[in-house]
C-alpha cells in the first residue's frame, strides 16, 4: 500500500507562556496529512486548531514553544525533516514556508499588506522561492491571478488590496499560496469572513487545485458544514486534544465521541424545516487555566461517569477511525 | 493624485482667509495710530497735521471695517506688509531678510528628527525589551521632559564655552565665503531644535511599529518564508511609517515654535528672533505679520506633508 | 541563523519555571482591580508618582522647609556658591535659590496644572456637546480649533501677551485659550465613537435630554483618555511657562517661578560661572515633567483595553 503521508504529527504538545501562566494549548495531538486529500480539523474557538497550524508552519509567537512530540515532514527538496527540531526562522524552515508548505488566512483584508499592490505581494513569494527572472515572475503572477478566476489580471495585479472585493482577495491569497506549487496547503478558516455564495466558489477552487496538483490540504474550521463539503478525513479537536479522528464517512455516519455527536446535533440541516430539533451543547468551554481533571469534556457530557476523571486513551475502532473516550462503545450504540 | 492635492488646497485657502481676518482684527485693536505703520514713517514725519488727516482719508482709515480689511488683505497679497514701528523699515524687507535663516534651521531640524526618530523607534520596537530598547526609551523620556532651552544652555556651556569646539551663536561673519565656513554655527541650534522632536517621533515610531507588527499581514509575510529583516522593514516599518509622518505634520507648529526660543539662545538671525524683539518692543504690526507668516508656513508645510502621506499610503488618496 | 533549535536559552528556562509552577498549582488569582494592578506593575509610573508627590508636597509645605524668604534681598551675599547656609547658593541680589525654587514651584505647578484643567474643562465640555450634536455647531468649533492649532503655540501666546499684557492670571487664561484645541478634538473623537453605542440609543428612547446623556452617561466612559491628556498637557504647559519666563515674557519677573529663575542664565557669564543659578532649577523642571510623563504613560497603558499583559 502506497503511503501518501506527507506530514505526520505524533503526540505534539505546544504550550503558551503569556501573562506569566503556562497554557497547554495542545496537549498530545497526532494525525497524518496525505497527498491529494483534505484533512479537516474542526472544533470551537480556543480548542487549539490554529495553534496546530502555527506549530507546523513554524509561526509560533515568541512566548510559546513546542514542548514535546514530532512533526515529521517529507519534503521533496530536503527529504525527511523534523520540523519540531528546526529553528523557526532558520534557512530550512523559511525555504519550506511558502515554497513547499503554504498557508492562507481567515480575513484576506487584514492578511494582505495595504500599501503594496496585490501583484507585488504574489511576486514576492516567487522571488524568494524560485530562481525565475523578473519578467518571468511578472508573467507567472498574472497567470496565477487568471487561474484563480480573477478577470483582467494584468490590471488587477497593479491594484491594491482595498480595491478588490472580499472573494477576489481570498482568491488572490490562494493564488499567492499556490504560486510555488506547494505540497501542502494549510487553510485557517478560509471562508469564515466571506458570504455563503462566495464560500462555495472558494471551495470549488480549492477542490480543483487539490485534484490538479495533488496538494495535501489541512483545513481548519469551526463549521461542520464546511467539513461535510470538503473533508476526506476529519479530526475533531477539543481543548487541545483530538477527541476523534477518521474518514469523513466514519465520523459523520458513526460518531464515537460524545462531543462529535453533540456537534452534529447542534447544526441545523438545510431542508429539514423549522421543526427540526437543535440541541445546543450544555455548559461552556472551560477556562484553559482552570481545566477539569481527566477528560476535558466530561463536565458537559451525558455519558460521563467517575472513570472520566482519568484521561482517556486513544482507542482504535477501525483502521481509520479512532477516538479518545472511555464510553465510545455506548456512544456508537446510541448512534 | 492631482485631485487630492487640489482638495487639500481648497481647505487651506479659507483657513488662511479666516486667520488673516483675525490677525487684522488684532491689528485694529492695537493702540496707536494706524498711519504710523501703514506708510513710510519718514515720509509721514514730514507732513503737516492737515495733510496727515487727508492722508488718513485717502488711505481709507475712515472707511468701514470690512472695507479696510479687504484693502489690507489686498496689500498683503501684493507684498505690502506695512512698516515696523520701531525702525520704520518695511516689514516685508525684514521678513524676507530673516526668513531664509529660519527656514534653513527648521528644515534641517525637521529632516534630522524625522529620520533619526523613526529609525530609532524602529530599532527600539524590533528589539523590544532589550537593553537597547530600554536605553532608548529612557533617553526618549528625557528628551521630551527636559525643556528645549535647557538643552540649548547645556550645549552652549559644554561645546562652546568649555570645549570651545563650536561658536556660541550667530550665523554669519564677514569673512565667511563657502557654506562650510558657516557650518559650525548651525550644528548646535539645529541639533538642539531637533532633539525634542526626535524624542517625540522616536516614541511614536516605536508604538506605531509595535502596532504594525501585530497585524495579520506580518503573519502572511512570515508564512511566505521571508527573511526576518524583510518582514520587519518592508512589511512592518513601511506601514508604520505613515502614522509617524502624520504625527510629524501635527508637530510642525511645535517645531516652528521651538525655533523661536532656539533662535534667541543662539542669537540666530531668523524670523523667530525678530518676533521676540518685536514682542518686547510692543511692535504690534511686526508681531502680527510674523504671526501670520508663521501660520502660513505651518499650513504650507502641512500641505506638503499631506501630499507625502498620500504617496506613502495608497488608501489615503482614494479615501 | 542556525537550523537546529537551541535547547536552553534564557527564554526556555523561564518557560520551564512557569510550567513547573503551573503544574504544581502554585499560581494564585489576584482579586485586585486589573487597572490598578497594571498601574502598580508599571514601575516607572510608580516612580513618577513618588517624584511628583515629593515635589508637590515640597512646594505646598514650602514655608516649613525653607530657611529664607524667597523675596528677601541681601546684597551682602550676592552670587554665593552653594554652602551649608544656602544649600543652593544665592542669586544676583542675594536671594536664596533653594527657597526660590521651592516657592517658585508653587506658581509653576499652579500655572501648569491650572491651565491643563482649564483647557480640559473648556475643550471637553465643548467637544462632548459638539461631538454629540454634530451639525453646524460642531462644524464651527472644529474649524475654530483647527485655526488655533495651526498657530505655533508660543507665537499665539506671545501675540496674546502683547495684546493683554503680562500677568500671572493673564498667562493662565492665555494658555487656556491657546490650549483647548487638542482636548476638544480628543473629546469630540471619543464622543463620535461612543455615540453610536447601543446604550446611547436606549437612553435616547427613554427620553433623556441631550445634556444628561452627553455629560452624565457618555462622558464617564471617555475619562481614561481625558485623564491621560490632562497629565500630558500639564507637562506641556509647565515647559511652555518655563520657556516664556526664561525669555522674560511669561510670568512677571517679580514672582518667582522656575522659568523666571532661569532667566538669569541668559547671560553667558552666569551660565559659565554660576552653575547653581540655573542647573538645579533645570533639573527640577525636568524631573517634574519626567514624573508627569511617567504617570501619563502609566495611565495610558492601564486604561487602554487593547494592551495585553
Amino acid at each position: 500500500m502506497k503511503d501518501d503521508t506527507i506530514i505526520e504529527v505524533k503526540n505534539l504538545k505546544t504550550f503558551f507562556y503569556t501573562n506569566q501562566r503556562c497554557n497547554k494549548a495542545i496537549n498530545g495531538v497526532s494525525f497524518k496529512i496525505q497527498k491529494g486529500k483534505t484533512l479537516c480539523i474542526v472544533g470551537e474557538s480556543g480548542c487549539g486548531k490554529s495553534v496546530t497550524a502555527a506549530s507546523i508552519m513554524g509561526l509560533l509567537p515568541r512566548l510559546s514553544r513546542i514542548e514535546e512530540g514530532e512533526i515529521n515532514y517529507y519534503s521533496k527538496n530536503h527529504g525527511h525533516l523534523r520540523i519540531d527540531q528546526l529553528e523557526q526562522n532558520g534557512p530550512t524552515m523559511r525555504s519550506i514556508r511558502g515554497g513547499e508548505v503554504a498557508m492562507i488566512f481567515q480575513d484576506p483584508m487584514t492578511a494582505l499588506n495595504p500599501v503594496y499592490t496585490v501583484g507585488s505581494q504574489i511576486s514576492e513569494n516567487l522571488k524568494y522561492h524560485t530562481k525565475l527572472k523578473r519578467d518571468k515572475i511578472k508573467l507567472k503572477t498574472i497567470d496565477l491571478l487568471s487561474n484563480m478566476g480573477i478577470p483582467i489580471p494584468e490590471q488587477r495585479a497593479k491594484e491594491y488590496p482595498h480595491q478588490f472585493s472580499g472573494g477576489m482577495r481570498q482568491r488572490a491569497m490562494i493564488g499567492m499560496a499556490m504560486s510555488c506549487n506547494p505540497q501542502v496547503l494549510i487553510a485557517d478558516e478560509p471562508t469564515t469572513a466571506l458570504d455563503v455564495t462566495i464560500q462555495a466558489q472558494i471551495f470549488e477552487l480549492m477542490d480543483t487545485l487539490k485534484k490538479d496538483h495533488d496538494t495535501a490540504i489541512l483545513l481548519i474550521t469551526h463549521d461542520m458544514g464546511v467539513v461535510t463539503e470538503l473533508a476526506d478525513d476529519v479530526a475533531v479537536m477539543y481543548m487541545g486534544n483530538i477527541v476523534e479522528s477518521g474518514t469523513i464517512v466514519d465520523v459523520l455516519r458513526s460518531p464515537a465521541h460524545p462531543y462529535t455527536k453533540a456537534l452534529l446535533k447542534s447544526i441545523p440541516i438545510l431542508g429539514k424545516g423549522k421543526s427540526q430539533e437543535l440541541e445546543p451543547i450544555k455548559g461552556s468551554t472551560p477556562d484553559p487555566y482552570d481545566r477539569p481533571k481527566g477528560c476535558q469534556f466530561h463536565p458537559r457530557c451525558e455519558f460521563t461517569t467517575d472513570k472520566c476523571r482519568e484521561v482517556p486513551v486513544d482507542e482504535k475502532i477501525s483502521d481509520t477511525h479512532s477516538v479518545m473516550c472511555w464510553h465510545y462503545k455506548e456512544v456508537l450504540k446510541n448512534g | 493624485m492631482l485631485s487630492y492635492a487640489i482638495r487639500r488646497m481648497l481647505i487651506l485657502i479659507p483657513m488662511l482667509i479666516v486667520i488673516s481676518f483675525f490677525i487684522y482684527s488684532g491689528l485694529e485693536l492695537m493702540p496707536g495710530d494706524a498711519v504710523s505703520y501703514m506708510i513710510d514713517p519718514e515720509a509721514a514725519a514730514e507732513l503737516a497735521p492737515e495733510k496727515l488727516d487727508a492722508l488718513r482719508d485717502s488711505l481709507g482709515l475712515n472707511d468701514p471695517f470690512i472695507l479696510r480689511y479687504f484693502k489690507w488683505f489686498g496689500g498683503v497679497l501684493k507684498g505690502d506688509f506695512g512698516y515696523s514701528l520701531s525702525s520704520g523699515v518695511p516689514i516685508r524687507d525684514i521678513v524676507f531678510d530673516r526668513l531664509p535663516a529660519t527656514l534653513e534651521l527648521s528644515f534641517i531640524a525637521l529632516v534630522l528628527s524625522t529620520m533619526f526618530g523613526s529609525i530609532l523607534g524602529f530599532i527600539s520596537a524590533i528589539r523590544k525589551g532589550s537593553i537597547a530598547d530600554n536605553t532608548l526609551t529612557v533617553v526618549g523620556m528625557l528628551g521630551v521632559s527636559v525643556p528645549q532651552f535647557v538643552f540649548g544652555l547645556v550645549a552652549i556651556l559644554i561645546f562652546a564655552l568649555k570645549l570651545k569646539w563650536l561658536p556660541v551663536g550667530g550665523r554669519l561673519m564677514p569673512e565667511y565665503i563657502t557654506y562650510w565656513d558657516r557650518f559650525p554655527h548651525i550644528i548646535m541650534p539645529a541639533l538642539v531644535l531637533a532633539a525634542t522632536m526626535t524624542a517625540g517621533v522616536m516614541r511614536y515610531s516605536r508604538s506605531s511599529m509595535l502596532d504594525s507588527m501585530n497585524k495579520e499581514y506580518i503573519k502572511t509575510a512570515r508564512s511566505k518564508g521571508l527573511p526576518e529583516w524583510r518582514v520587519n522593514l518592508v512589511h512592518g516599518f513601511r506601514v508604520a511609517l505613515t502614522p509617524v509622518i502624520v504625527l510629524v505634520g501635527f508637530r510642525l507648529p511645535t517645531l516652528i515654535g521651538g525655533a523661536v526660543v532656539i533662535e534667541q539662545i543662539f542669537q540666530w538671525p531668523g524670523i523667530g528672533n525678530e518676533f521676540i524683539t518685536a514682542v518686547r518692543g510692543q511692535n504690534f504690526p511686526l508681531v502680527m505679520m510674523i504671526a501670520l507668516f508663521s501660520v502660513f508656513a505651518v499650513l504650507i508645510a502641512s500641505f506638503l506633508v499631506d501630499l507625502f502621506t498620500a504617496i506613502l499610503d495608497p488608501r489615503v488618496k482614494l479615501g | 541563523m542556525e537550523n537546529i533549535k537551541k535547547k536552553n536559552t534564557r527564554l526556555d528556562r523561564s518557560f520551564d519555571k512557569l510550567r513547573a509552577r503551573e503544574e504544581a498549582g502554585l499560581i494564585k488569582k489576584s482579586n485586585m482591580n486589573r487597572q490598578l494592578r497594571k498601574m502598580l506593575n508599571n514601575k516607572l509610573a510608580v516612580a513618577g508618582l513618588i517624584i511628583f508627590s515629593i515635589i508637590v508636597l515640597a512646594s505646598i509645605f514650602a514655608p516649613l522647609i525653607c530657611k529664607y524668604d524667597p523675596l528677601m534681598i541681601n546684597l551682602k551675599e550676592v552670587l554665593k556658591a552653594p554652602s551649608v547656609d544656602h544649600i543652593l547658593g544665592t542669586d544676583r541680589v542675594g536671594r536664596d535659590i533653594f527657597s526660590r525654587i521651592v516657592f517658585g514651584g508653587r506658581v509653576s505647578i499652579l500655572v501648569g496644572l491650572g491651565s491643563a484643567l482649564g483647557a480640559a474643562l473648556v475643550g471637553v465640555s465643548l467637544g462632548c456637546y459638539a461631538g454629540y450634536k454634530g451639525g453646524f455647531i460642531d462644524g464651527i468649533f472644529l474649524r475654530l480649533s483647527e485655526i488655533f492649532m495651526a498657530f505655533p503655540q508660543i507665537i499665539l501666546v506671545l501675540l496674546l501677551v502683547s495684546i493683554l499684557g503680562q500677568s500671572l492670571m493673564n498667562l493662565i487664561v492665555i494658555f487656556i485659550i491657546t490650549g483647548w484645541g487638542p482636548m476638544y478634538r480628543m473629546a469630540r473623537a471619543k464622543m463620535l465613537s461612543l455615540r453610536e453605542e447601543e446604550y446611547v440609543q436606549a437612553l435616547k428612547s427613554f427620553g433623556l435630554n441631550t445634556f444628561t446623556i452627553c455629560y452624565k452617561h457618555i462622558l464617564p466612559n471617555a475619562l481614561g483618555p481625558i485623564m491621560v491628556n490632562i497629565t500630558l498637557s500639564t507637562a506641556m504647559f509647565i515647559l511652555q511657562e518655563a520657556a516664556l519666563s526664561f525669555l522674560g515674557l511669561g510670568v512677571p519677573l517679580n514672582i518667582a517661578t522656575w522659568g523666571n529663575i532661569l532667566n538669569a542664565a541668559q547671560e553667558l557669564r552666569i551660565l559659565q560661572e554660576n552653575w547653581w543659578m540655573w542647573l538645579p532649577v533645570g533639573i527640577v523642571i525636568s524631573l517634574f515633567v519626567l514624573s508627569v510623563n511617567f504617570i501619563g504613560d502609566g495611565l495610558r497603558d492601564s486604561t487602554d483595553p487593547s494592551q495585553q499583559g
